[in-house]
């Protein structure tokens, strides 16, 4: 397992994709919190709550976790992948478990960035900058996990269905237009789908608390947290089972 | 002692694609197996069965007494070069061959070893995008040298290679096999594999026609008698009388029965002036012709 560890980590290193990863997620956070800082009245700028591109974060790893399985069919690497460590299992646990660690990494980079952007722009505003308060770090730290788990679950998916241009595409059309849809038509059913759970799940307490987004679609956060493990635990399972049967050819 | 041991083993693709059809063989321990065929005539598929990367539809495979997948730290009893393209076109030599040897629980150092066996040293740190197809053959051989295994699987190593890079990898092979390690060596071009190989495996169309040591197989091919004479066509009528059978182009005969003896002897005693007279050593490729056409199988 070390050795396998070792192995996906030097995939991360060294390639492009991980650049590419990081310097998206630090746009996406950086940007949006800089114009809020300019621009938003200082009434409305709260010294700690600061994740503008947090959900763009989300569908950043998400592709990236996409990315890192698809890159493997598509470049053909897999087939040296398998030769190295034949038990096929082991090798999908373990880039689940990395996919993972590095889309919460990015996630916890992209808070972390937009604090610094908070550090420096708010006290240029004349707003004093507050270290965020315990309900701001459970929003963050439920940003964290589920980027992790959203991470896992473009690996997952890239595994099943393997086509790199198919398997993107496909995701984000189906999270960001589909998946809506379905919700503002058929809320009762468009509640439980998966997109929506993780929305759910990471929806911040503040606005929640002041009757904006959240968990109005109906579940409660215990169990949007507990439908989207389960939803990346049959993804990551299935995943494994056909990865195992599969033909490299 | 078999060191592969194919059994029955079938593979079929869809309902209509059936790219490995009962095929039974053995590689012997120290030899190099030359598994030849032409183009889809089912090698690399059967290459890939036996490493655990596509399952038979039918039959069983053991190489090393196992199923590649249980053979502990495989790396380093079986080294395979099956896709040259196979690695990530940003990433350079080096870093590919180390993902391969970190999976494989290899140090780093097997990687500068490897690339010195190829000699790819001096362009281990250029992205593999920039890489010849000869440089990229390389890099996958050096990919399968990497655990020092003692078999290597080489599915049409000399791909991409020019007449130099064909030479450099011929020596290699001998140089592998003076150290006494398996290696089968698939290929579609003969000539390539002619010098090197002690057994052959021949496939077509999914089939096995034929197995053994490449002197045996020789023996059993038909030797041709090639002939010029300025009276061919007498030649011709003579010999075809006695049952060989001829070719004739101009004043070439192609002659099959008869020993080269006895066709000038026939020469001799009916007046007929030879300009040349020789038993052709069949080659590989005639042999291979020879079995794909005669035999449906072993």
């Amino acid at each position: 397992m070390i050795s396998l560890l070792r192995a996906e980590f030097l995939k991360l290193r060294s390639t492009r994709t991980s650049l590419g990863l990081g310097i998206a997620v630090l746009l996406v956070s950086v940007v949006p919190t800089v114009l809020l800082v300019a621009f938003l009245p200082t009434r409305m700028l709260n010294g700690g709550e600061l994740a503008a591109g947090a959900t763009l974060v989300t569908y950043i790893v998400l592709v990236f976790g996409i990315l890192g399985m698809t890159n493997e069919y598509r470049h053909g690497t897999i087939t040296y992948t398998y030769l190295a460590t034949p038990r096929r299992a082991r090798v999908m646990i373990v880039k689940l478990v990395v996919y993972g660690a590095g889309g919460a990494l990015a996630m916890l980079a992209a808070l972390l960035a937009a604090q610094l952007v908070g550090v420096i722009g708010l006290p240029a505003r004349g707003v004093s900058y507050q270290m965020p308060d315990g309900g701001a770090l459970a929003d963050y730290a439920r940003q964290i996990g589920v980027a992790g788990l959203v991470t896992c679950f473009g690996v997952a998916l890239g595994a099943f269905l393997r086509a790199q241009v198919v398997t993107v595409a496909g995701t984000l059309i189906w999270a960001l237009l589909v998946e809506p849809l379905i919700v503002a038509f058929k809320p009762g059913v468009g509640t439980w789908l998966p997109f929506n759970v993780f929305g759910q799940v990471t929806a911040s307490t503040i606005m929640s608390d002041a009757g904006g987004v959240g968990t109005q679609n109906g579940l409660a956060r215990p169990e949007a947290f507990l439908v989207s493990v389960v939803y990346i635990a049959v993804v990551s399972v299935a995943a494994v089972v056909v990865s195992m049967s599969r033909d490299v050819t | 002692m078999a060191v592969i041991e194919a059994e029955h083993l079938s593979k079929r693709f869809g309902r209509k694609v059936l790219a490995v059809d009962d095929v039974t063989f053995a590689i012997r321990a120290g030899a190099v197996t030359g598994f030849l065929g032409p183009n889809g005539a089912g090698k690399t598929t059967t290459l890939r069965m036996i490493l655990d990367l596509v399952k038979p539809t039918a039959g069983s495979v053991r190489i090393l007494g196992a199923r590649y997948r249980h053979l502990a730290r495989p790396a380093t009893r079986v080294g395979a070069l099956l896709d040259a393209s196979g690695f990530h076109p940003g990433r350079t030599g080096r870093n590919a061959l180390r993902v391969v040897a970190a999976g494989a629980g290899l140090p780093y150092a097997r990687v500068e070893d490897a690339l010195a066996m190829v000699e790819l040293e001096g362009a281990a740190g250029r992205a593999v995008k920039g890489y010849s197809s000869g440089m990229k053959q390389r890099l996958a051989l050096a990919c399968a040298l990497l655990g020092d295994p003692e078999v290597l699987l080489l599915d049409e190593p000399a791909n991409g290679l020019d007449p130099e890079g064909i030479r450099w990898l011929r020596t290699f092979l001998r140089a592998r096999a003076a150290e006494g390690r398996t290696i089968l060596v698939s290929s579609h071009v003969l000539a390539e594999v002619e010098q090197t190989v002690d057994d052959v495996l021949i496939i077509s169309k999914g089939r096995l026609l034929a197995q053994g040591p490449i002197g045996e197989l020789a023996r059993t091919a038909q030797p041709v008698v090639r002939a010029r004479s300025p009276q061919a066509e007498k030649l011709e009528a003579l010999l075809a009388a006695r049952g060989a059978a001829v070719n004739r182009l101009d004043t070439a005969l192609a002659i099959r029965g008869p020993a080269s003896a006895e066709v000038g002897e026939v020469a001799h005693a009916n007046g007929v002036v030879l300009h040349e007279l020789f038993t052709e050593v069949p080659s590989l490729e005639d042999l291979f012709l020879e079995i794909a056409g005669t035999r449906r199988e072993l």
